[in-house]
């Protein structure tokens, strides 16, 4: 993000090519990464594939504070390093990659708002369900997080990050409630139907071909349909929506086919 | 129906019924649904409203709701949703539209009104410290500011956020890219969908009237708000739909207010109160003077000369000559 301040730097970005060895640094898979950050990074190497652009993915289990903006995931293309989703479409972009040049004004105002629906409402969710709720929060999120480290490090900034989410949550008005009082399935459940709503039976959500919302819907469904929490219900709103089922299927199997991703 | 539902809202000012983007939030669609909720005169203290904060909808169950999005929850569910006339897909892209609203354009909102160090002290804390009573005015504002404070630094995940032009270069950036992308959406239309107003159409009254109507030292969110025209005939179109008392300019009334304010402060009275303090700080001193005895008033001067000069005179011009 700090990166796109500074206009002059992204032009001078747009004259080298995509190299080869551009990585992705996301946590360690197996038994760091937690749903919201496996989202993101999943959402970002869809991008990548749709554009056709080669990306290694590392995994480090410093790679949140490696990140220029502490958020994962972040690639190092080149010798810049940029890190989300938003920062990685402008970044491409500024490359002469984009998905979304073919949209118009209208088209593209409803996929940025999409896209804000998604981050608002389902990211959300996810962090208020991974850090929020005692139970996910004891058994999956904290002892995850603190994986890599040793005993105190490991206790310190699990709780040091539960506390800054429900901070957070507090800013929202969702802070101090249980998972039953918030309508955090409700909202899931307003979200899934609103994207169900939008994309219809078509196979993506702008015309035939795949945009960064799509790329963001998959990472973030793809990731609460095959990642196991505490209860099943997240993935049950989502699997009540079929034409979103097929949506994931599709782009698995159109973008990951030489990847094994995370299946249930 | 029992008693009907009372809403608690902040007052209005600048031609907008209340001043806050949740209130009108609720209020347009209040008006919008006719639905039948007591609006309770408008009130300046948040410790008067039943949930500590403004808006707040007090059911007749006696239940307090603060949220605006809870309380349109509510409305729909008492049966007065005029978004059942939505079809699915303009419902979805309602929803999402709102999302970008509380995304893009509200930490925009939050910084040109409580963080813009200028904006705040002329503006801001001036109509809070003034439209509240005693001693309310004295700790409020400041403690509403650093809240608002608190919440955009979560919203930005930034825990060192301070006032600064990078920052203000951001998020304005993101608040005109938000406006030019509800333009878009609008286009030629009267509402954003179809002739009646959504809740959606709410959402975006509420946050750009204040933006649209307030006069703020840096205005530059105005300023891009005014060149998309839709956007604004969108505001006034409403305004003059539901609000028409207040729709009416107020600078009228305020003008005969103030009549010899001064041009670089709005102290009303000013010179009497100068002229005031002069005269108390004056009487202050020679009261002093006089209960010291440094000066002593002396009748019969013509005596004074003539006669020796008494021991009481000379401890006085003793201690003058001390003091």
């Amino acid at each position: 993000q700090f990166l796109l301040a500074d206009r002059f730097h992204l032009k001078s970005t747009a004259a080298e090519p995509w190299p080869e060895n551009a990585t992705l640094y996301q946590p360690l898979m197996d038994d760091q990464i937690l749903l919201s950050d496996h989202a993101s990074s999943l959402s970002v190497q869809a991008y990548l594939r749709m554009c056709g652009l080669p990306i290694q993915v590392v995994c480090r289990y410093n790679a949140e504070y490696m990140s220029p903006s502490g958020k994962i995931p972040f690639i190092h293309v080149g010798n810049q390093v940029v890190s989300e989703l938003g920062p990685v479409v402008q970044f491409t972009k500024a490359k002469g990659h984009s998905l979304s040049d073919s949209l118009d004004d209208v088209q593209r105002a409803e996929m940025k708002a999409y896209m804000e629906l998604v981050y608002n409402m389902l990211l959300t969710s996810e962090l208020f369900v991974q850090w929020c709720d005692d139970a996910t929060a004891g058994e999956i999120s904290r002892p995850r997080y603190s994986s890599p480290y040793s005993w105190p490090l490991g206790n310190i900034l699990a709780y040091q990050k539960q506390w800054e989410v429900r901070r957070k949550m507090n800013a929202i008005g969702w802070g101090g409630k249980t998972l039953e009082q918030v309508q955090v399935y409700e909202d899931v459940n307003q979200c899934c139907q609103a994207l169900s709503q939008r994309l219809g039976t078509q196979p993506y959500f702008f015309n035939k071909q795949a945009t960064e919302l799509d790329a963001l819907v998959f990472g973030h469904l793809f990731t609460i349909l095959t990642t196991r929490l505490t209860s099943t219900e997240l993935a049950e709103r989502v699997k009540s929506y079929s034409n979103l089922l097929s949506f994931c299927r599709r782009i698995e199997q159109t973008y990951f086919e030489d990847k094994k991703l995370m299946k249930d | 129906m029992a008693a009907p539902d009372e809403l608690f809202c902040w007052e209005g000012d600048w031609g907008l019924p209340s001043v806050s983007t949740d209130c009108l939030v609720v209020l347009v669609r209040v008006r919008s649904l006719k639905a039948p909720v007591q609006l309770r005169r408008p009130i300046c203290s948040p410790w008067r409203s039943p949930g500590g904060s403004l808006p707040a909808l007090r059911t007749n169950q006696n239940e307090t709701l603060s949220r605006p999005s809870d309380i349109i929850i509510h409305l729909r569910k008492q049966k007065f949703n005029a978004d059942f006339d939505l079809s699915a897909k303009e419902g979805a892209d309602s929803l999402a539209f709102i999302s970008l609203l509380e995304e893009k354009l509200m930490p925009a909102l939050i910084y040109t009104f409580w963080v813009e160090p200028k904006n705040f002290v002329e503006v801001t804390r001036r109509w809070y410290a003034e439209h509240m009573m005693f001693p309310l005015n004295f700790f409020l504002p400041g403690r509403m500011q650093s809240r608002q404070l608190e919440k955009l630094r979560l919203l930005r995940g930034d825990e060192h956020l301070e006032a600064g032009e990078e920052l203000e270069k951001e998020l304005y950036r993101d608040a005109a890219e938000c406006m030019n992308l509800l333009s878009q959406r609008l286009g030629s239309h009267k509402f954003f969908f179809g002739d009646s107003p959504s809740s959606l159409d709410a959402y975006v009254f509420g946050h750009l009237a204040p933006i649209l109507k307030c006069k703020l030292p840096n205005g530059k969110l105005q300023q891009h708000l005014k060149s998309l025209d839709n956007l604004s005939d969108f505001c006034s179109n409403i305004l003059l739909l539901y609000f028409p008392r207040d729709s009416r300019e107020p600078s009228a009334q305020k003008a005969p207010a103030a009549p010899e304010a001064g041009d670089f402060d709005n102290v009303p009275n000013k010179r009497r109160k100068q002229f005031l303090s002069a005269l108390f700080a004056l009487g202050a001193m020679l009261s002093y003077a006089l209960l010291t005895g440094m000066v002593s008033i002396q009748h019969g001067h013509q005596e004074a000369l003539e006669e020796p000069p008494d021991p009481e005179h000379i401890g006085a011009h003793e201690e003058e000559g001390d003091g």
